[in-house]
This record gives C-alpha cells, structure tokens and sequence, in this order.
C-alpha cells in the first residue's frame, strides 16, 4: 500500500512539472516565448534584442538560453520545441547535418542551402541574415605579419613549419571547413594545432604561446591584441551569416512575432557588431544594456 | 546495424587521431597519478608523525579547498600562471587529487593499533624499520583503494584538460559537440571509461600482490 502511495504521489509530481514546462503564459496575459543563442557574444545580442522588441511591441514575453555549447545542441532544443526562436549562422549547413550537400563558399547559396535545408527539416523559418559575417579566419600577431610581409593565407604557409595553431576543439575534425580541408586547400599544416577553449585562444596569442589562432571575422579580440586577419586568397573558409530561426508553428500563430523578427533582418553590419561585441566582451557591459542602446540609436525602441 | 557500419568506418577513418587521442589523455593522467602518489603519500605518512595539530589542520584545510575549486575554474586560473597546455592541465589535476589520497593515507596509518607498534619498539625496530615491515603493510588496503579511487578520478577529470589546449580524449568529446559528432563523443566517452576500468584492474591485481608479502 504504501508503495502505491509512493507511485501516486511521484505520478503527481511528474504530471505537476510537465504542465509547468508548456509554453507558459505571461504576467499580462500574452505567450513566454523561449530564445536560444550559442556562447559567442553576438548570438546573445541577436536574442537580446529579440526580445526587447517582443516584450516592447506586444504582449509576450522572451525566456533566453544562452551558453549553448553549439549548433548542435541548439537544433536538439528546436526539435523537442524547447525552444521558440534561436540565433544561427548559414554556414552551420555543411557542419555535419547533411550528407550528401554540396559545398560552397558562395554566400547567397549557402544562405539558400541553409534556409531550405534547415527549414523542412527542423519545421523552422530561417529568416534572411541580420547583415554581419562571423566567418571562421586565420589570424596572426600584426609584427609578425608586417615583420615577414605575410598578407594572404598563402603567404602564411612559408613560416607554417614553425607556428602553433590555436583552434576551437571542433576545427581540427571538421570535414569541409575545417583543418583537413584546409591542408587541402592551401598545401601545408602548422609545426603543432591544439584545440582549447576560444576564450583562452586569444591570452595564448596575446601571451606568446600561439602564433597564429583561428578568429571569428567580427571578434573584437582582433583589435584589442593587436591581430591581423590573413586574406583567404584561395576561398576556403564558408559564409557564417547569422539570421535569427522561429518554429513554424509558433509564428503561424503569432503573426506579429513573426513581423517583428523580420525588422530585425539587416539592422547590423559587421563593423557595428563588432563594436557591440568590444562593448560587452572587452568593456564589460551587460549584453541588455548594450542590445538596448543599440536599439535607441537606432529608433527602434523608445 | 546501419549504425554498426557507420561506426566502424567512421573508426577506420579516424583510428589514427583516435589513438592520438587516446595517447595524450594516457600520459596527461598516468603522469598525474604517478607525481599524486610520489608526493601524497609520504606527505600522508609524514603528517601521522606530526605532533603539532594545527599544521596538521592546515594542510588539510589547503587540501580541501583545491578540491572544492570547480575544475573548470581551476584550469582557467593555471593559464596567466603556466600559460597553456600540458604543464598548466598536470598541475591542476594534481591539486585536485591530493585530498583524496592524503586522506586515505592518513587514515591508513592511524589504523595501525599503537600497541603493535609499542610491541615493534620493544622487539627493538628502528623508526625505518617500523614503518616499512609494520605500519606501511596495515596501511595499505587504505593506501591502495585511495590510489585506485583517485586514479579513476584523474582519468575522468583528464578529458576537461581539452579546454585549455592539453588535447587528450576531451577533445574528441568537445569536437563532437561542436562538429554534430555522436560518434565523436561516444568514442571519447568509451575509451576515457576503457582507460579507467583496466587501470583499476591493474592496480586491483598489484593491491593483492603487494597485501600478500
């Protein structure tokens, strides 16, 4: 008896906690929407001002998750509809999702890949892209580049013998984009290629203990320790255009969330975002604080 | 068994940075566990001799707390100190194992019943004589199941020593992760657990061994 007791008591509590996981209602009466956005800074500021919006224009509210490790565990969340809307990049299509998709470094096929692609298969709306690149590139110390006259990737490959790579842990066993595809493409590999955490990537450079590291084009990092980005004179790494992503189901219903993610497609450029990035990763503030006063200078919210 | 198939090529094609891998996580941990034991244990026997108390507590307390630091943290605090790599993901690992093995090598110690040892001072043993014939042999089921515990920690704290550019099965884990890779992670996953079974064994058969002598 007592053990029925239990069963029923733990079938209670179960049922208790799948009701409170529903897309809850707001305080006014409106839908709480659930954001997602990666560990990279501008994904935080694309679902930051999402938000705002949402919350500014209608009656619903905006939960985010940020921190995601990656793409993956984003797509994992759309397709057990935790999540509503997310930040993601079209270059995301030729990461391992597909496989049988053709690679390109063309920007607007590469978008047209991701749109479609991602599209039927997660039941989402991958919107046109905000109007920043976040591609991956190869950066090295600005003396360096100078010192050796080293302007194009294949410049680089002369000193490469004596360079240590530092990369996300990913590049190094991507397949199209990544180091594999690159000693494909430009014929030669570094002395060492460590994986590590991208945040430590840069005090490696900065400290002298890597000489050439692995940057996203709209880090901030570059300028503040002094990097120069190699040109990829051979078109190897793909477009990393960011667009914001909705259910399906959730911008049928709600038509005037689905409009006000559409304002948001081509608001920032890649050197406005880079100074929004400067201002919460290298200044400090508060990702809100910096999505809200872009917003204001922008007329976009009062 | 489509997915039989998918993993076994997906093995043919990566066995040789697997194995690297595999190789980098060993001597990361195997190089832990040897400096953890050469340092902890004697600092164990030496704090049973130590007759000043708070000393004593003090060393614990330290010990402690590198234990109570959250990995990650502690691995990000080693980088302005020891820069990245090897050296900063061995120290750090090593601070952490120090209170498991010192604990258990004091405890051992304190097991051994001071009458034994009174009877070996009257049978005439000398300090080294004492501590190696008597009290070391009834420490060491406790000595070896703390070694063999913090072993089996190390090996699975190895795999956070990715982040910080040491590479080692973390790698194929955190590749996985951001490269949509199941297979990537179940590999990393299985072998650092492979790893961690057989160095217990090994270290099972040696406790028996020894206990026998």
């Amino acid at each position: 008896m007592k053990f029925k007791k239990y069963i029923m008591a733990a079938s209670v509590l179960m049922m208790m906690l799948v009701a409170g996981c529903g897309g809850g209602a707001s305080a006014d009466g409106g839908e709480t929407f659930t954001a997602a956005a990666a560990k990279n800074t501008d994904s935080k500021i694309n679902v930051q001002i999402l938000k705002l919006l949402v919350e500014d224009q209608t009656k619903h509210e905006v939960d985010i998750v940020e921190d995601l490790p990656a793409s993956p565990q984003i797509f994992a969340g759309i397709e057990r509809d935790e999540f509503d809307f997310a930040s993601l990049f079209s270059g995301e299509v030729y990461n391992n999702y597909f496989d049988d998709i053709e690679y390109t470094t063309n920007p607007e096929e590469t978008l047209k890949k991701a749109q479609s692609r991602f599209g039927e298969k997660y039941d989402i709306k991958w919107y046109d892209p905000i109007g920043y690149i976040n591609n991956y590139s190869i950066a090295v110390k600005k003396d360096f580049a100078k010192e050796n006259q080293i302007e194009t990737l294949t410049d680089l490959g002369e000193f490469a013998d004596e360079l240590t790579l530092g990369t996300d842990n990913a590049w190094i066993e991507r397949d199209n984009d990544g180091y594999s595809g690159f000693q494909d493409t430009y014929a030669y590999q570094f002395a060492d290629a460590r994986g590590m955490d991208v945040a430590l990537m840069y005090e490696g450079i900065a400290n002298g203990e890597l000489d050439v590291v692995t940057a996203y084009t709209v880090d901030p990092q570059l300028k503040e320790y002094d990097l120069t980005v190699m040109e990829d004179d051979k078109h190897f790494f793909p477009p990393y255009e960011a667009s914001l992503v909705a259910q399906n189901s959730v911008i049928e219903e709600y038509p005037e969330v689905d409009k006000i993610t559409e304002s948001i497609v081509g608001t920032i450029d890649t050197e406005k975002m880079t100074d929004l990035i400067y201002e919460v990763d290298i200044e400090k503030r508060s990702v809100e604080e910096v999505a809200k006063a872009f917003l204001k200078d922008e007329g976009m919210l009062d | 068994m489509h997915v039989l198939t998918d993993y076994f090529q997906f093995w043919s094609e990566k066995y040789a940075s697997i194995l690297d891998y595999m190789t980098e996580h060993m001597i990361i941990s195997f190089t832990v566990i040897i400096i953890t034991v050469f340092v902890t244990v004697p600092l164990g026997i030496y704090m049973t001799k130590l007759k000043n108390e708070k000393i004593k507590g003090l060393m614990f307390h330290i010990a402690n707390i590198f234990q109570t630091i959250p990995t990650i943290a502690l691995l990000a605090i080693m980088i302005p100190i020891l820069g990245i790599g090897f050296t900063p993901a061995v120290v750090a690992l090593f601070l952490y194992s120090l209170l498991p093995l010192l604990r258990n090598t004091y405890a051992g110690m304190q097991s051994v019943d001071p009458e034994i040892i009174e009877a070996a001072k009257g049978m005439g043993f000398g300090t080294f004589e004492r501590l190696f014939k008597i009290e070391l042999p009834m420490a060491l089921p406790y000595v070896m199941s703390g070694i063999r515990v913090t072993s089996v920690y190390i090996i699975s704290w190895t795999t956070l020593a990715a982040l910080i550019g040491a590479g080692g099965l973390g790698d194929l884990v955190l590749a996985g992760i951001g490269y949509n890779d199941k297979f990537m992670i179940f590999t990393g996953t299985i072998l650092a657990i492979m790893i961690a079974i057989f160095l217990d064994f090994i270290l099972g058969k040696m406790e028996k061994k020894l206990s026998k002598v």
